[in-house]
């Protein structure tokens, strides 16, 4: 007894001990940002990690960004840019899921729009940069935000799909057969009984194709150039007309990552299914 | 699955599915057949300039600058993958366990996934920072000595690489965890009674029943892992030399830096190809192992 019990404590001091490593390894970045960006810069040649103990922390840094007009626009230009994403994304989504959850479709078949939907993730982003950035020329859209939005609509879109269809499909099909007896259209038992229902699924998908589109950085580096730049763009501009100043890097990065995994967190139990295109159940 | 209702396809079913299925088509059919056109002419400066036929093709066997972004890419694949997949199935592994705390420790673990790739490569010119870096901070604490991730040809690779890893590994956790979650639970009950030790628990009935998840997740990244761009382009931007040049990095320069558009369409083809191959290979051996799974 006493043997197997000691045995136990080793085992659970094991187990203990790789999950500090696995801590330290994933928080470790975010935090070495952190604490560079309220380190006065003198303070970031010394390796020192308590504030106000080892070091006078400051928001000067923070103050000094946000003061750059580039950056903020860069914000403002990511925020339409994934918001507008997202909502076209789910828009189109949710209509094409609910069709290949409910409907049956031959030449081509369910089989064939689902893989086709899917096949979009698996496209190198390089081999269409060139067609877009002429397409966008056109179009008068170089450089503006809604050519980003449209891409990111676009290779968002399995996402809802794939996420939404599984959803309906789990709904009882009686509901919407009973809302058509009483005389409701096939929009409207869509619209006012099956959509209600997925509203959860529905918040998740959009915030997994909003982190999605802020984080994109391929088309926006080659379709932006001024006024329509982005945070990753930004981000990738800087470090060589401001060399390394640790300072700076950590209040940008922290700017451009924290919106993304803060919405992920929120969406947790969907992120699975969404990552997996449906593979596996999460 | 229930049965589907509407038997016959009917024009409000065009009508839910038309839409996504018009834009997808706008949007990537078009590109994709324009870029097959594109691969037929020498553009010279941006212009189109004449009929070249599969020259641009040719040039994908002779180009040393090609073939070194392919080993790049390769060795970047292969690495990366394989540690992600032995990482994040050891990590699914350990926070299968019942513990407390388990589910915030998994939200904490998936964080990585969905941080900018381009902060995190940015972030990490000073990780890696050689004089006063925190990495060569704490191996010079352990006694060792500095290492020049950034300026060496052969250490900058190994910090993209770590950079990848990072980011990547909880994809296969959380794929990996779903999977455990989901054998059942009476096989090893049954075993248990029956005596079996932990490792052959785990050698006799989670690798054979986890295999096709694990070739599914093998399948998800090495999809994703060609397809890399932002890191190498963010922390060394291909750099020293040619060390770092991944393929989509080196095909992004050949179509917006110099404007040699027809040859950049011919590469992007190559590397579709090869993803194409890789996922058919992939995909029909899963297919064989859920067909003998059911």
């Amino acid at each position: 007894m006493s043997h197997s019990r000691s045995w136990l404590t080793a085992r659970s001091v094991f187990i203990f001990g790789l999950i500090i490593i696995m801590l330290f390894w994933v928080l470790f970045p975010f935090y070495w940002a952190f604490v560079n960006s309220i380190k006065h810069p003198a303070d970031t040649f010394q390796s020192s990690w308590i504030p106000f103990l080892q070091f006078q922390p400051t928001l000067d840094h923070w103050r000094n960004e946000l003061a750059i007009r580039e950056t903020r626009q860069a914000l403002k230009n990511s925020t339409i840019i994934s918001l507008g994403a997202a909502t076209i994304s789910v828009t189109l989504g949710t209509l094409a899921a609910y069709a290949l959850a409910r409907f049956r479709f031959n030449k081509p078949d369910n089989g064939f729009y689902t893989t086709w939907f899917l096949s979009q993730r698996v496209l190198p982003p390089v081999v269409v940069v060139i067609p877009f950035f002429l397409l966008m020329r056109q179009l008068h859209l170089l450089d503006s935000v809604w050519s980003l939005v449209l891409l990111n609509a676009t290779f968002t879109l399995p996402f809802p799909v794939i996420i939404l269809s599984q959803m309906f499909r789990e709904l009882p099909i009686e509901l919407e057969e009973a809302a058509r007896v009483d005389g409701a259209s096939r929009w409207q038992a869509f619209w006012r009984v099956a959509l209600p229902l997925v509203v959860p699924g529905l918040v998740a998908t959009w915030i997994i194709c909003m982190a999605f589109s802020w984080n994109e950085f391929l088309f926006a580096l080659s379709l932006t150039s001024n006024k329509a730049i982005p945070m990753p763009v930004i981000i990738a501009g800087a470090e060589h007309t401001r060399g390394v100043q640790f300072w700076f890097v950590g209040v940008r990065v922290l700017l451009t990552m924290l919106p993304p995994t803060i919405l992920a967190l929120l969406a947790q139990r969907y992120i699975i299914r969404g990552l997996t295109l449906g593979a596996v159940k999460g | 699955m229930p049965e589907i209702v509407h038997k016959k396809q009917d024009r409000t079913g065009s009508f839910f599915l038309s839409p996504a299925a018009f834009w997808i088509l706008l949007f990537t059919i078009f590109p994709l057949l324009y870029a097959l056109y594109t691969s037929f002419y020498s553009f010279r400066f941006g212009q189109r300039n004449r009929f070249v036929g599969f020259t641009n093709y040719g040039r994908l066997f002779t180009d040393q600058n090609l073939h070194n972004a392919l080993r790049v890419t390769l060795i970047f694949v292969i690495v990366t993958v394989t540690v992600e997949m032995l990482l994040g199935f050891a990590l699914a592994l350990l926070l299968n366990q019942e513990m407390r705390g388990k589910n915030f420790l998994r939200a904490i673990t998936i964080l990585p996934l969905f941080a900018t790739p381009v902060a995190m490569g940015y972030l990490g010119i000073t990780l890696f920072y050689e004089v006063n870096g925190p990495i060569n901070t704490f191996i010079r604490f352990l006694g060792g000595e500095g290492i020049p991730w950034l300026s060496s040809p052969r250490w900058a690779p190994v910090a993209v690489m770590i950079v990848d890893i990072w980011q990547w590994t909880p994809f296969v956790f959380l794929v990996a965890l779903a999977g455990l979650q989901s054998l059942p639970q009476d096989l090893y009950e049954a075993a248990e009674v029956d005596g079996g030790s932990g490792w052959q628990l785990f050698r006799h009935i989670t690798l054979p029943l986890m295999a096709p998840t694990l070739w599914l997740i093998l399948l998800l990244r090495l999809v994703e892992a060609f397809k890399v761009f932002d890191i190498p382009a963010s922390l060394t931007l291909g750099g020293p030399g040619r060390a770092t040049e991944v393929y989509s990095l080196f095909t992004y320069r050949t179509a917006l830096r110099f404007f040699d558009h027809g040859y950049a369409a011919a590469q992007g083809f190559l590397l579709l190809v090869i993803v194409m191959t890789i996922v058919t290979i992939l995909f029909g051996r899963i297919r064989g192992l859920y067909e003998e799974g059911s």
